[in-house]
């Protein structure tokens, strides 16, 4: 099922060079491409090269990976295409507006009226509603802790900690299955 | 981002002789003093109440008070940076790894169906806090919440120029020939802005150390003389704001 997934998956496509793209890097685990219907000129998408849908399957280490080659492309649109601002966004799930599912990172040039719109109205919840989801996190949350960690093993073992979080299969797969309903 | 509203106004004198005062402070103080006004930095420092939701180290999360969903969290690092390039590797790692948890903590005690991550470096791109941070917003189907990304056609042109460049300063150089354009471009109106356009042609590819790993070493939190932008303006002018 997993090798079918592959086959299908127009990232996956694009990393194994059967779809034409414009690859900016590429490395053993990542790799970004320039978007053809981009935003602004210079959106790019980074992506693992291996088979995530969502970003809870991704491992930390691949994770961290990703996130600071989205960094470099944001620096480097700062510095080598003068740009205004960027957006690093991640859509994860159908309801977030994730259309392809292989876990990906928008890196977006912003510029002034851009049409871009990540903008939101604020939902006014009361105090209380606001204290129920604040103690149902906390709670969900136990695990990966809120104490400190000693001073010299710093984030590397809170990752550690963090990642016996991870999503069960059965779940991953239930979120899997949520996105192959996408055309 | 609320919290910004909790700022005091300040008098037309007053500002001008804070600006004379920013102008005459080394880079250290500027952080300094950056991170005494930033009201993030109070909230990490618990001089300013907040709904934390986890803590480490190097990271905090809360609850932001006006949020786009129940749930929306605000994930900073401790230390006090304007914006994401000016964040070491490690750290912007972790970030997104605690980001993943707190999304995945989410999907599981809240319902949520999804999540969107979000970060805006720069003015231009929605930042209104001086401090970087990173939105985690949970989804669910129907939450009247839209977030628009327009598709703009780019013609092949500009798109194999921008790789170039792109590629040149992450060391990758990206070969020439590999990659026709998607036959849809071709024909359509081309979107481009003209400004956007001359900039990039005063502009030569710079010549950068590459390292084995390609890019690792890249620096991304300085500037370079050639390179014209300055992170720190950018962060700058956020502090200012």
């Amino acid at each position: 099922m997993a090798e079918k997934m592959r086959e299908s998956c127009l990232i996956c496509q694009i990393i194994r060079d059967s779809i034409p793209s414009y690859k900016l890097y590429e490395d053993d685990l990542a790799l970004a491409v320039l978007d053809v219907n981009g935003s602004n000129p210079g959106h790019c998408f980074v992506m693992p090269k291996n088979h995530y849908p969502i970003i809870e399957q991704v491992p930390d280490a691949e994770l961290s990976h990703l996130f600071s080659v989205a960094n470099k492309i944001s620096s480097s649109l700062f510095e080598n295409l003068k740009v205004q601002g960027t957006n690093i966004f991640v859509a994860n799930g159908i309801p977030a507006g994730q259309t392809v599912a292989h876990f990906t990172i928008n890196v977006m040039p912003r510029k002034e009226n851009d049409g871009i719109n990540l903008q939101w109205k604020p939902k006014q919840l009361t105090e209380e509603e606001m204290s129920t989801v604040e103690l149902k996190l906390r709670e969900q949350l136990k695990n990966i802790g809120v104490k400190k960690v000693e001073k010299t093993k710093k984030p590397a073992a809170v990752m550690r900690k963090a990642e016996q979080m991870h999503i069960s299969d059965d779940e991953g797969d239930y979120f899997a299955k949520q996105l192959r309903k996408i055309p | 981002m609320p919290e910004q509203q909790t700022q005091q106004q300040l008098s037309p004198e007053q500002i001008k002789a804070l600006q004379e005062k920013l102008k005459n402070m080394s880079p250290e103080e500027l952080k300094e003093f950056q991170k005494k006004q930033c009201i993030f930095c109070q909230i990490i420092a618990g001089k300013v109440q907040s709904r934390k939701v986890y803590e480490d180290d190097s990271v905090i999360a809360v609850l932001d008070v006006n949020p786009a969903n129940p749930g929306h969290m605000l994930i900073m690092p401790k230390e006090h940076y304007s914006i994401m390039p000016q964040m070491p590797d490690e750290e912007t790692g972790h970030i997104f790894a605690v980001s993943k948890a707190l999304s995945n903590a989410a999907l599981r005690s809240l319902d949520a169906q999804g999540s969107n991550i979000i970060v805006a470096n720069g003015i231009a791109a929605g930042q209104r806090a001086q401090h970087f941070m990173v939105h985690l917003i949970p989804r669910k189907e129907n939450d009247n919440l839209s977030f628009q990304v327009p598709q703009k056609t780019i013609g092949d042109s500009e798109l194999k120029k921008i790789r170039k460049v792109l590629s040149d300063s992450m060391g990758t150089k990206a070969e020439e020939p590999v990659i026709v354009p998607l036959p849809k471009i071709s024909k359509e109106k081309k979107v481009v802005n003209a400004e956007f356009e001359e900039k990039k042609q005063q502009e030569k590819p710079k010549q950068l150390k590459k390292s084995k790993e390609g890019i690792t070493e890249k620096k991304h939190k300085t500037k370079t003389q050639e390179s014209g932008i300055n992170l720190d303006d950018i962060a700058k002018v956020l502090g200012a704001r």
